[in-house]
């Protein structure tokens, strides 16, 4: 092959004709999408990907509550030991007065609007705590994702209780998750000292709430679609309560994902205890995350719709290019550094930052990326068509998608 | 629906009432910032837009940080330990450190976090005094609003301030090495009690419906304001130079934008957002047309009524506008719920 990178629209085309300065992402064929969307467009890919990740988890254990509470003692013990070691309690603005595990409520709110998922703070006290969440996009990965995220979250909030005068202990329940259909996720956290509830198994983080009277509806009119940091309302910053201020410029370098915080951790844990070899876990992954990746493009007006969003001009017929071209914005909206080594009819090679597509650390996330791109490729170009690695050197993930025929594939 | 979270909770209102009729005492502790040197004076006096240099040694002064916008960006109390040496009591000092550390210019000064060397104890309400009384060596009869002394509770070398955000007359706090907690603790807990009082341990009893009964702000508040907007221009002093000071003078000359006020709902269970839960607080109309926000949304144990405060365009309110905030009927009034 010949490497050759096909003529791109200089990085610096325009300097010099006025036009001001833009943040966003572009493709090979100069379509330019702003920060905002890019973030947007990295979050609902990544949520599709975890959402396959779970099917793959789903596989290996069957049964929902042991599934559930595997994934709920998991997060828990992860998150509890991260928030030990390496828990930033003045870098979610908790102050040092404030005692107990309700200090955790500061984290998760935090958390969420940089995560996208939008709503608000309807109670927050040493006893009590709520928030509301209208947008969530991992609401498609399935219940048992949001029964684990609660449990991360009663983690940091022990760990960080830990490091604090003791003070009221909270449970923390997701008593809406619109993982299940609900309109909102509500998590309410309530101290079992001031509020007695009967004592209940890890898995059973839904709820019900005590102070289930307290609860603050938001109805629909009302609802929000974006987070503080893209609103006006706001100033285009989140702040919280206790006047923790970020804006969105660090939001992409901190984006996690559910397949990279919970569920790729959580089959490393099936494989752990022994449900699965790492062998057979790859294996399911794989044939998952193929799956998945053939069925985004499986209706011809998706493919349409990806060279428009692209822009790929008509000139570009059914290559490699296009998949390339995906690629490139989702690297771009991860703030993933690659390198283009060829771009052409014939191929494309990406040599891409594995730390910077491991999101929080996954060391697996990439292959699980690579699955998905491969199965992509065969419905967005043809079956002709594959994607693999190929002579990475240390710290990357050189991808080729090319022409191949493997008899075995 | 919407069970108010405060009218009906006991604990909150035991707490709250204690401060108010007999004692409450609460863990404290604010982050502390030791600064010294040389220059410390003028160095203090370029950051803070309210006169540091005639504070006496003991006494504590209030004053907010400005950018160079002149929106408010800390408020804190400033204590004058000796001479060249000052204790700065924030909750914002990593920020205020980073601040502090791009705009030193050739100040002669250095300054430390001590938050981990002190725990701060607040003891606040008509007994307090009394209840002081009881616990300390020397006596606090002659200690000022806003002064310092050393002292010794039952063995236990501590800094008690008198001072505090609740409106009380008799407020002190008491500062001691962390490794006293667990015993000063046991003598607090004791001594409120044999006076009727309590600890008071609801952050939202001590960060938010005591100081908000009695006119003070907490941090969040003030994010984005200026002094002119929340009342706190009094004290500035305008012939020194500082931070936010040309900014300020604009702002002096054109007049604030925007004005803090207080407001009541007398609807016992609502739902209206305020800026204290983070986010943009809940639109306030007056006859349709929007002229603010809602900063902080609580309760009044001592009038019995939803208070709170709005951050309003200046001069679209007064006192005894009804407003509407999210469907319910709201009224203007005066900030202070203790008058």
């Amino acid at each position: 092959m010949t490497k050759i990178i096909d003529e791109r629209i200089p990085q610096d085309s325009g300097e010099g004709a006025n036009f001001k300065n833009y943040y966003g992402i572009r493709s090979p064929w100069n379509r330019i999408y702003s920060y905002q969307e890019a973030l947007h467009y990295a979050s609902r890919f990544e949520a599709v990907l975890s959402a396959a990740t779970t099917q793959a988890l789903r596989i290996i254990v069957p049964e929902y509550e042991e599934r559930a509470q595997m994934m709920c003692e998991e997060a828990f013990e992860r998150l509890y030991i991260l928030g030990k070691y390496y828990g930033n309690d003045e870098g979610f603005g908790i102050h040092p007065f404030m005692c107990g595990q309700f200090v955790g409520a500061l984290i998760g709110d935090q958390g969420d609007d940089a995560l996208l998922m939008c709503g608000r703070c309807q109670d927050f006290g040493s006893y009590r705590a709520e928030k509301e969440l209208d947008v969530c996009d991992w609401d498609i990965c399935g219940s048992e994702l949001c029964r684990a995220t609660v449990m991360s979250l009663q983690g940091q909030a022990n760990s960080s209780a830990e490091r604090r005068r003791p003070g009221p202990t909270m449970d923390y329940m997701m008593v809406e998750a619109k993982g299940c259909g609900d309109r909102h996720c509500r998590i309410v956290a309530e101290s079992r000292e001031k509020y007695p509830a009967p004592s209940r198994p890890l898995w059973e983080s839904f709820g019900p709430a005590v102070t289930a009277d307290m609860i603050k509806h938001t109805e629909e009119e009302d609802c929000v679609d974006e987070s503080m940091m893209f609103r006006e309302e706001c100033g285009y910053r989140f702040v919280n309560g206790v006047n923790n201020e970020t804006d969105s410029s660090n939001q992409m370098i901190n984006l996690s994902t559910a397949a990279s915080l919970y569920i790729l951790p959580a089959i490393a844990e099936t494989v752990k205890r022994g449900y699965v070899t790492r062998e057979q876990a790859d294996h399911i992954l794989k044939c998952v995350l193929e799956a998945s990746g053939k069925a985004l493009f499986g209706e011809r007006y998706a493919i349409k719709a990806c060279r428009d969003w692209l822009g790929v001009p008509d000139s570009v017929g059914e290559d490699g290019r296009i998949l390339g071209g995906q690629i490139e914005m989702l690297l771009q909206s991860l703030v993933c550094d690659y390198e283009v080594e060829a771009f052409n009819k014939n191929e494309v090679i990406l040599i891409i930052d594995r730390g910077g597509l491991e999101i929080t650390g996954t060391t697996d996330l990439p292959e699980a990326h690579l699955y998905m791109w491969h199965g992509m490729v065969k419905t967005l170009v043809n079956a002709q068509w594959s994607v693999w690695e190929e002579s990475s050197p240390a710290g990357k993930m050189r991808i080729k998608i090319a022409k191949k025929i493997d008899k075995f594939m | 629906m919407y069970k108010n979270v405060f009218k009906y909770d006991e604990m909150k209102r035991s707490e709250h009432m204690a401060v108010r009729t007999t004692v409450g005492w609460y863990y404290w502790t604010h982050q502390l910032l030791d600064v010294s040197g040389p220059d410390v004076v003028a160095f203090l006096e370029y950051f803070y837009p309210n006169n540091i240099g005639k504070l006496e040694v003991g006494r504590d002064r209030y004053t907010t940080m400005l950018n160079e916008q002149g929106e408010i960006i800390d408020d804190v109390v400033i204590m004058r330990i000796e001479e060249n040496r000052f204790w700065i009591s924030s909750l914002y000092a990593s920020r205020t450190d980073d601040w502090w550390y791009f705009n030193q210019g050739n100040f002669d000064v250095e300054w430390d976090e001590i938050t981990d060397e002190w725990a701060m104890y607040s003891v606040q309400g008509p007994k307090a005094k009394e209840m002081m009384e009881k616990l300390v060596q020397n006596s606090i009869a002659d200690l000022r609003f806003f002064s310092h002394m050393e002292n010794v509770i039952s063995g236990i070398p501590c800094i008690i301030n008198r001072g505090g955000f609740t409106g009380e007359k008799f407020g002190y706090e008491i500062y001691v090495n962390p490794g006293e907690m667990e015993d000063l603790e046991a003598l607090l807990k004791e001594a409120a009690h044999e006076l009727g009082g309590r600890e008071v341990t609801e952050f939202q009893v001590m960060a938010w419906t005591l100081p908000t009964e009695a006119n003070f702000y907490y941090m969040r508040d003030l994010a984005h304001t200026n002094p002119f907007e929340v009342g706190l221009e009094k004290n500035i002093d305008w012939d020194k130079d500082f931070i936010g000071k040309e900014a300020l003078l604009k702002i002096k000359e054109e007049g604030p934008q925007r004005e803090m006020l207080g407001f009541e709902v007398a609807e016992d269970d609502i739902y209206i957002q305020s800026k204290q839960l983070g986010g943009p607080g809940e639109a306030v109309y007056l006859d349709g047309e929007e002229v603010g926000r809602v900063s902080k949304l609580v309760y009044s144990y001592v009038k019995e009524i939803n208070n709170g405060y709005i951050l309003a365009q200046k001069g679209k309110l007064k006192i005894g506008d009804k407003i509407e905030i999210h469907g319910h009927e709201a009224v203007i009034t005066e900030k202070n719920w203790l008058k």
